[in-house]
């Protein structure tokens, strides 16, 4: 069991690092670089080899990228391009920003779509599937740029009950979020809850046709004792992916709707880093969401073992 | 009679008084965030937030709503016979935000900043030739200039030189004292930066009490935080845009003509371009309204080649349709004299830095292709555009924001100039700048700006596409915002209801 969560362990490590490669390499194949970008017109001459000289990109890329990966290990991520602000700080409030985001979408989404996804499966093929369904199926399938600018168009400029656009600044008070902050949940959870809803109707439903209910019924088990004690419990189990999975794309994925909202998040740091080729805060940003991905995905394992000793017992038997 | 003339005085007076009122309401506006994290509030640095520093510090010299030079924190100027050596009066009783009175020193200081190498200010350029700055007494100020300058006030207008209270370089990027009608309350670049109205300023306290600065760098999110009521302006509004706000009762629209240009420069020291009957050929074989209708829905300005804005007071006022209409047949007829019957091919470079260029490219293309001027479209990223394409290749997009025409000419065409993309070396252009640039004869140096607008006509390798009109934004509740070009506007006289 402990060697089964340590080699998870390994390989996630062995993800982060090939994806710090990754992203090294795929910026070094951009034409320009941050000097070029930051100055514009004025890169030429000497302005441009000062720039370059104070953020080192003399160096050959090797060099640059040893140096980058060894302070990253000690927690260093260097400073910006663009105003050689300490990164670490720069990204710290957009990190919460993001998580809060993140988090209202949860603590909204998870509940309402596990409830949604039991009751469609319960009445399934009733009036009540359909119209949940067609619904998460239309969420799912519309882009969130489009639900959001949908959510604007009607909550903030039609009936005008909700600000639009988020103007409170990254390093304000959580609180100061509020209300600014209720559209780009709704945006958030209608794609999540869709996601989620979808697998636990279809994992009910699967458990709902199983012997074990049958035999339940059968027996003369009362009809929500077999919900709760035999149905959930293991309908259930499948969803944790889900829902893990999702948490991490709700972090890495929010770009879209942070850029939409004007939300000051690690997404729309990301997006204005990239384009003012401040390379230095798109390689932190980069690591740090591989490395939530990574830990989310790895959690969700571990629970999902902890949770079913069937799939523990068959892993330890496939690793021998 | 005295009497009546002092009733009469009184009762003007008082109806003063009465309209200025105590600063109301708050007026809000909403900034790109351009320079990322190195935003700030040093009006020559490369990251101001111009949003800002336009409502917290003033000039000593600002363009009036005709363009013309006015007075501002200087109340007169005059030059010596040759136009080299420059005396300013100043303002007398002007407070800075702090208190401290504003003196011939600030000046000095704030201006030798702008040409001090160590800072290298991209507004650098506009004082090139100063040579010397100093302060005669408190309230006058000097300036020597290497050649002879006679639109000096005019270059005093540019929107960076802003009064600074001397050696406060090390502090400006966040305190942001200025003379302005607005002084900084908390400035946040990411996030809301507040301002209030400044109860010393010279014209009086300013119609509003409160300015809210936001920082949004998405185009569409400040469209909706305007439909939306979280803004009072928003001035990126494109062409389709403006009929969303012309819809809205509770928003209205100005249109501004501006003098930003986009263009296509042609260089002419390569073949075939170092022919001036082959540059010629091509700038005739355009269609110049059909151009701007395409690709700006006709919101723009159209000239000969003059890069000089429509409201600039040397626009070369020439009708386009008798001196520069569309002739394939003269084109095809220049083209052979020069020694291309068969007609001529070439690879324009283009990108998106410009959302416009790629349109703009395939129109070329399509118009002069008439004339046997086959353009093949190079696409490049937009990436390292003004480093690796501009200045280097034959053929390329351009695209420049207003300035008066002497920096223009100056800055763009020029022998020898860093930025003269079309690398134009012509010492009969140049003779003509410099005889220009030293009258002090208004009209005739009127006159002679309007010789230079017809012989780059005839000579030069710059294709000026058009002015761009842009469209402005506001929430009906905004009043007495003055429709011109952004830093003419008089941000004191703003009132919200």
């Amino acid at each position: 069991m402990v060697r089964l969560i340590l080699r998870r362990l390994g390989l996630g490590l062995i993800t982060v690092a090939l994806v710090t490669g990754i992203i090294f390499v795929a910026i070094e194949m951009l034409p320009g670089d941050a000097c070029v970008a930051y100055l514009e017109r004025d890169a030429v001459g000497q302005r441009l080899e000062n720039c370059r000289e104070q953020l080192g990109l003399n160096r050959p890329a090797i060099q640059r990228y040893g140096l980058w990966v060894g302070a990253a290990i000690r927690g260093d991520l260097g400073v910006s391009a663009s105003g050689g602000k300490d990164i670490a700080t720069l990204v710290g409030d957009r990190f919460r920003n993001t998580l809060l985001l993140a988090l209202c979408a949860i603590v909204a989404g998870v509940p309402l779509s596990l409830f949604l996804g039991v009751v469609t499966a319960l009445n399934r093929d009733k009036s009540a599937d359909l119209v949940v369904s067609s619904i998460a199926i239309l969420a799912m399938t519309i882009p969130e740029f489009v639900t959001a600018t949908v959510l604007i168009f009607v909550f903030s400029i039609w009936l005008e009950w909700v600000p639009g656009i988020v103007m409170t600044s990254a390093g304000a008070p959580v609180a100061a979020f509020f209300p600014e902050i209720v559209l780009p949940t709704a945006a958030l959870t209608l794609v999540m809850a869709a996601h989620i809803l979808r697998t636990v109707r279809s994992s009910v439903i699967e458990v709902m046709a199983s012997d074990y209910v049958q035999m339940a019924t059968l027996k003369g088990v009362p009809y929500w004792q077999i919900i709760f004690r035999h149905v959930l419990p293991n309908a259930l189990l499948p969803a944790i992916n889900v829902v893990a999975l999702t948490i991490a794309w709700l972090l890495g994925g929010v770009v879209v709707i942070e850029k939409v909202f004007n939300y000051p998040g690690l997404g729309r740091l990301m997006i204005d880093a990239i384009s003012d080729r401040d390379i230095p805060v798109v390689q932190a940003i980069a690591l740090i969401l591989a490395t939530v991905y990574v830990a989310v995905n790895l959690g969700a394992d571990v629970l999902t073992l902890l949770l079913n000793p069937r799939l523990r017992t068959l892993q330890m038997r496939g690793t021998r | 009679m005295r009497k009546l003339t002092g009733l009469v005085f009184m009762a003007i007076l008082a109806s003063i008084s009465v309209v200025r009122a105590e600063p109301t309401g708050t007026f809000r506006q909403a900034h790109e965030v351009g320079s990322g994290n190195a935003s700030d509030l040093d009006p020559i640095s490369k990251g101001r937030v111009f949003q800002i520093t336009e409502k917290i510090m003033s000039r000593l010299v600002r363009p009036s709503m005709e363009g013309t030079p006015s007075p501002d924190l200087a109340v007169s100027w005059s030059a010596n016979s040759d136009a080299t050596v420059w005396t300013f009066k100043l303002r007398s009783g002007v407070k800075f935000h702090d208190g401290k009175p504003f003196t011939s020193e600030d000046a000095v200081y704030s201006l030798q900043r702008v040409i001090d190498p160590k800072l290298d200010s991209p507004a650098k350029s506009t004082l090139k030739g100063v040579t010397k700055i100093e302060a005669i007494d408190p309230l006058t100020l000097s300036l020597t200039l290497a050649a002879p300058k006679a639109d000096l006030p005019l270059v005093l207008t540019d929107y960076r030189l802003r009064m600074i209270p001397a050696g406060s370089g090390d502090t400006i990027k966040s305190t942001g004292i200025g003379t302005g009608p607005f002084k900084v309350e908390k400035f946040d670049p990411q996030g809301v930066t507040v301002l209030t109205a400044n109860m010393d300023y010279w014209e009086g306290p300013p119609a509003v009490a409160r300015m809210e600065i936001i920082g949004i760098p998405d185009a569409q999110a400040r469209l909706q935080a305007l439909l939306g009521g979280q803004l009072d302006m928003e001035p990126g509004i494109s062409r389709q845009q403006s009929a969303l706000i012309q819809r809205n009762p509770k928003l209205k629209l100005q249109e501004v003509p501006t003098g930003n240009w986009r263009g296509i420069v042609l260089r002419t020291d390569v073949k075939p371009f170092d022919d001036v009957r082959v540059r010629k050929a091509i700038r005739m074989a355009v269609d110049r309204k059909a151009m701007v209708g395409l690709v700006a829905a006709g919101a723009g300005f159209i000239g000969c080649d003059t890069p000089v804005g429509p409201k600039d007071q040397y626009r070369l006022e020439e009708d386009v349709a008798t001196m520069c209409p569309q002739d394939i047949k003269g084109a095809k007829a220049l083209l052979a004299e020069a020694g291309y019957p068969d007609g001529i091919d070439f690879d324009l470079y283009v990108s998106t830095v410009e959302s416009v260029w790629p349109t703009i490219a395939e129109a070329f293309q399509q118009q002069v292709a008439a004339a046997g001027i086959r353009v093949k479209i190079v696409q490049v990223p937009s990436d390292g555009y003004w480093s690796q394409v501009w200045l280097k290749k034959d053929a390329t997009m351009t695209r420049w924001n207003e300035r008066p025409a002497d920096s223009l000419f100056n800055e763009v065409y020029r022998t020898g100039a860093s930025w003269n993309e079309s690398h134009q070396s012509d010492p009969k252009f140049d003779a003509m700048l410099d005889a220009a640039g030293k009258e002090l004869d208004f009209a005739k140096r009127k006159d002679m700006y309007a010789a230079i607008q017809r012989y780059l006509w005839e000579n030069t390798g710059t294709y000026v596409v058009y002015h761009a009109t842009v469209f402005v934004g506001l929430s009906a509740r905004v009043k007495d915002l003055d429709a011109v070009e952004n830093f003419s506007i008089r941000w004191n006289r703003v009132r919200v209801d």
